[in-house]
């Protein structure tokens, strides 16, 4: 095979990672790169890349969206829900069966009939025929009434999802409220650093209990492969406190971060992600108490 | 009182999701969304150029990435990068079938050529630091092709024949602008 260096020069790597290759093509990068170091190195380098390239492109998501979303995918990976709407389907169409059943069943050649028996045949007809009407109105009744209970049924079903989103976002709220009013806690003010000016965080310390959380008001969304980590300054050194959540960090709750036993200012920085031992980057917010 | 805080773990790691999306746990699907939904919705909408398409895009990519999890293969790469393509392809699928619909290919170029020139949508959030590093950092004829790659489903055969360049100055742009990507993380 040709060498390593002439491999990565020809491109395939590109095409692999921007997912123009044949499956076949694909196996094939695959096993050069589990060959070569090399390859592997720059087909991942290509891939992260990608990675920061569609990052870069995130948006704000609309409103409404997550529950909607969410609830759909639950909807159509879960079990239960599509089973029991099945199940009420074949229910009523088995009840629905017998109903049409009784209307064939009479019918009989009316040829052979005498004079005599005309009338009650003719009556009979009538009869017939009546019933055959009120049959299918019934069966009408039917169709409709199953067609009610199954969209019925969906918007419970939907509803029950909303309720229990919108109970755990109340209890959520609720715990975040009980910290927020817990007069041990003292708020520190974080302010943003010239190497990120709008930065603007709260950190609420409790001496006492030694908890830390953190309540985001705005920093810049981190590029890929990057996190922001909380540092606690206690006589000038910085101790870990903790990454922030990427929910943490778009400032959506109060987020617990590692127990402190004793600071004096608080700082973030944006570290690789799963953070650093010790900060490696620049200041980007930072308050005293 | 605050003991009872529901308590995130500190970062919900990939190793983390991809054990649970293994294990089945439904659960993990919010946390997916939590960590994904931006990035995929921009990629999405991107491509399929609008909103409410690419909201069920983002929802029937969650669903074949819980049903086709088991084929995700952590060896061949990052979570980010599968998931990505999972979503990329399911979007493709769909403005092509529309394409189909509507007409020639030449004219989904020519649209896609247009929403190149257009300055970034006000959507994009301005604080956001990566989509102007980009714009610094490559040329528009880099950023060009690798939009028409990316985000238009085009190979690069399809992409020189209508750019009307040499194939050979298509792959060099696109290799030139990823390692030049590359290095902006480094």
């Amino acid at each position: 095979m040709e060498d390593p260096q002439s491999y990565i020069e020809s491109g395939i790597l590109e095409q692999y990672a921007l997912g123009l290759l044949t499956p076949a093509e694909r196996a094939a990068v695959e096993a050069e790169a589990a060959r070569h170091p090399a390859i592997a190195q720059e087909l991942a380098a290509g891939q992260l890349a990608l990675e920061y390239y569609a990052d870069a492109h995130a948006r704000e998501l609309p409103a409404g969206m997550r529950d909607r979303v969410l609830t759909k995918v639950l909807a159509q990976v879960g079990s239960a829900a599509p089973v029991a709407s099945a199940s009420l389907r074949a229910d009523v169409d088995a009840l629905a069966q017998p109903q049409s059943a009784p209307g064939e069943a009479v019918v009989r050649p009316l040829a052979a009939a005498t004079p005599a028996r005309r009338g009650w045949a003719i009556a009979a007809s009538v009869a017939l025929l009546l019933s055959l009407i009120g049959n299918g109105w019934l069966y009408g009744r039917w169709q409709s009434a199953d067609h009610d209970l199954v969209a019925l049924q969906e918007d419970q079903s939907r509803l029950a999802a909303n309720t229990m989103v919108v109970e755990k976002k109340l209890g959520d709220a609720r715990q975040q409220n009980a910290v927020l009013r817990d007069a041990e806690f003292r708020f520190v003010a974080l302010a943003g650093t010239p190497a990120a000016p709008a930065a603007h965080a709260r950190v609420l310390f409790n001496a006492v209990s030694r908890r830390v959380y953190v309540d985001v008001q705005r920093l810049p969304a981190p590029p890929a492969g990057r996190q922001y980590q909380l540092w606690a300054l206690n006589k000038g050194k910085p101790v870990d406190a903790g990454v922030l959540t990427v929910a943490a960090a778009a400032g959506e709750r109060l987020e617990r971060m590692k127990d402190i036993a004793s600071a004096q200012a608080f700082a973030v920085t944006l570290e690789p992600v799963g953070g650093s031992a010790t900060p490696t980057m620049p200041i980007r917010a930072m308050g005293t108490i | 009182m605050s003991d009872t805080l529901p308590i995130s773990p500190s970062t919900a790691s990939e190793e983390d999701l991809v054990q649970r999306l293994r294990a089945r746990d439904e659960s993990a699907l919010t946390l997916f969304y939590d960590r994904y939904a931006p990035a995929l919705f921009g990629v999405i909408s991107r491509i399929v150029k609008d909103d409410d398409t690419a909201e069920d895009v983002l929802q029937e990519a969650m669903v074949k990435i819980w049903n086709s999890f088991p084929a995700y293969d952590a060896g061949k790469g990052r979570l980010f990068t599968w998931v990505l393509n999972v979503s990329r392809n399911l979007a493709i699928d769909k403005i092509r079938s529309r394409q189909h619909r509507v007409g020639t290919r030449t004219q989904g170029l020519d649209d896609s050529l247009a929403a190149q020139r257009l300055p970034a949508a006000e959507s994009f959030r301005p604080e956001h630091i990566g989509l102007k590093e980009i714009v610094q950092t490559l040329v528009p004829d880099q950023r060009q092709i690798i939009d028409l790659l990316y985000f238009g489903g085009y190979t690069q055969s399809e992409v020189a024949e209508e750019l009307k360049l040499p194939l050979g100055t298509v792959k060099t742009r696109a290799r030139t602008a990823i390692k030049l990507l590359s290095k902006l993380i480094r």
